[in-house]
């Protein structure tokens, strides 16, 4: 004999956890549509000189902070759940997010959550901060960001630096390629500390080697001409 | 600069540690499941060679043809050393699945939650002619081992298949031509028939909505649940009507697929 109640709870927990998604995803959705705002308005770094870059990273920081705001909404829902549970749902999103801030901030914005100002970088615990969320929870069940989104994060900053490179040439800026260069070199000595598996983050990270090549290649092209200004990183 | 290139492998370093950590976690956990697996799947098969496979899990069953009454005890004593054994091996894993990590190794311990549910439900469905429930399988493991709806759900199709195997060995084992003249089967062939045919239907009523985890894994098990039911009516079918012809002792190839052999 089959008893049938058996299929009606698992219909109904079925029915709960769609539930629990559909209130998740409707957050995400938002998140996502701010994050292309804010995605859109960093990209006109790439057209616009560095000592006319204010208004566009203000106009960034609004939408980033925009973007806050769905997180604390995001962080008060999930953390009534197993985090891990449902961090699929958001993880892409939130990366994105992060990767956002970092270049925001390494292009000169979000100056008062740095260490210190001449930072290029937010360290996590940093943009943990800055977003009100707790960072690497190894004990705590709760919403978080993690050290693998944190580093996926830094690796989508790379790849646009490193377009930046090349378009700041374009803009006559002949020594910021050198700071991104000098910048991305650190971070890929740090991306070889790790030990990593076949996953995500090892394939990301392979790209790393790519976008330190294509910044070389700008600097080389640069100084080889003798186009590098005095007393720019590393020249 | 030089300072922030320190700075940069320190953080490193720590993140180093940490990954480290979490894919050390990672693989102890994929080896238990393994473990698990190759125990639960040899709980009523005999897996060392997978040609004979099929046929190796009718003879041992062939001894059990019996539904809703205990098993024979050497059956039941290997069983039990096996289910223990799984048991230790759950908790082998407890120390990496704590706080948030029980969720973050869920899909590294789930294969194997769902052949030890297989198993589990086949058992108790021998011996009980009912299926396990949720809370059932729950209390026989660990409490901190995560057993999810889906495991379970996903485990309950595997079982389909175990009742198939069985269900076809008894059918064709069974007494139809000999001691009942009338036509029709006995009551314990048709109740497995019945049961099977109802768990489709109920399988079939579930609805997943499209964002659920369940929707990747849910067509395929559909698919070979359906093949099995199938497979038993068309056994039924078989015995029905040409039961009487095939010699004693006859046993229906299972290796084939859904049409040959019957």
């Amino acid at each position: 004999m089959i008893d049938r109640t058996i299929f009606e709870s698992l219909q109904s927990k079925i029915d709960e956890e769609a539930a629990v998604r559909d209130e998740l995803h409707e957050i995400v959705q938002t998140l996502a549509r701010n994050g292309r705002s804010t995605t859109a308005i960093l990209s006109r770094a790439h057209s616009t000189p560095s000592d006319q870059l204010k208004p566009v990273l203000d106009e960034a920081t609004k939408e980033i902070l925009a973007q806050k705001e769905q997180v604390t909404r995001l962080k008060a829902l999930a953390d009534k759940h197993p985090f891990y549970k449902y961090n699929g749902v958001w993880t892409r999103e939130l990366q994105n997010l992060v990767s956002s801030i970092e270049l925001c901030a390494y292009l000169g914005g979000l100056e008062e959550y740095k260490s210190n100002s001449a930072a290029s970088f937010l360290t996590i615990e940093e943009v943990g901060k800055f977003l009100d969320i707790p960072v690497n929870l190894k004990e705590q069940d709760a919403f978080h960001l993690t050290i693998e989104e944190y580093l996926l994060a830094l690796i989508s900053m790379v790849e646009e630096l490193s377009r930046l490179a090349v378009n700041s040439v374009t803009l006559g800026d002949y020594a910021r390629p050198v700071q991104i260069g000098s910048f991305i070199k650190d971070l890929f000595a740090g991306f070889q500390l790790l030990n990593l598996k076949n996953d995500i983050l090892r394939k990301r990270s392979d790209g790393i080697k790519y976008s330190v090549k294509k910044v070389e290649d700008v600097v080389y092209d640069l100084s080889l001409r003798n186009l590098i200004p005095k007393g720019s990183d590393n020249a | 600069m030089a300072e922030s290139s320190t700075q940069i492998l320190s953080i490193f370093e720590t993140f180093r540690n940490e990954l480290d950590e979490h894919h050390d976690r990672r693989e102890r956990l994929i080896k238990i499941s393994r473990d698990i697996t190759a125990l639960s799947k040899k709980m009523y098969v005999s897996p060392i060679f997978p040609s004979i496979f099929k046929v190796v899990h009718m003879k041992s069953l062939i001894k059990i043809r019996k539904l809703n009454a205990p098993l024979p005890e050497n059956i039941t004593k290997e069983t039990q050393s096996r289910f223990t054994q799984i048991q230790s091996l759950f908790n082998t894993a407890l120390p990496d699945i704590t706080g948030p990590n029980k969720w973050r190794y869920q899909r590294q311990l789930s294969g194997a939650i769902q052949e030890y549910i297989e198993a589990l439900s086949f058992h108790h469905y021998l011996t009980t002619q009912t299926l396990i429930t949720l809370s059932e399988v729950r209390a026989k493991l660990p409490a901190e081992i995560l057993v999810t709806e889906e495991d379970y759900l996903l485990g309950l199709f595997d079982l389909t298949g175990e009742m198939m195997r069985f269900a076809v060995t008894a059918l064709s084992a069974g007494s139809v031509a000999s001691e009942e003249k009338k036509m029709g089967l006995s009551k314990e062939q048709n109740g497995i028939v019945v049961d099977l045919r109802e768990m489709r239907s109920l399988f079939e009523g579930l609805s997943v909505s499209r964002r659920h985890n369940l929707i990747k894994d849910l067509g395929k098990k559909m698919e070979v649940m359906q093949g099995s039911v199938e497979k038993v009516e068309r056994a039924a079918y078989g015995i029905l009507v040409r039961g009487s012809e095939r010699p004693a002792g006859w046993m229906p190839d299972l290796a084939g697929g859904g049409d040959e052999g019957y």
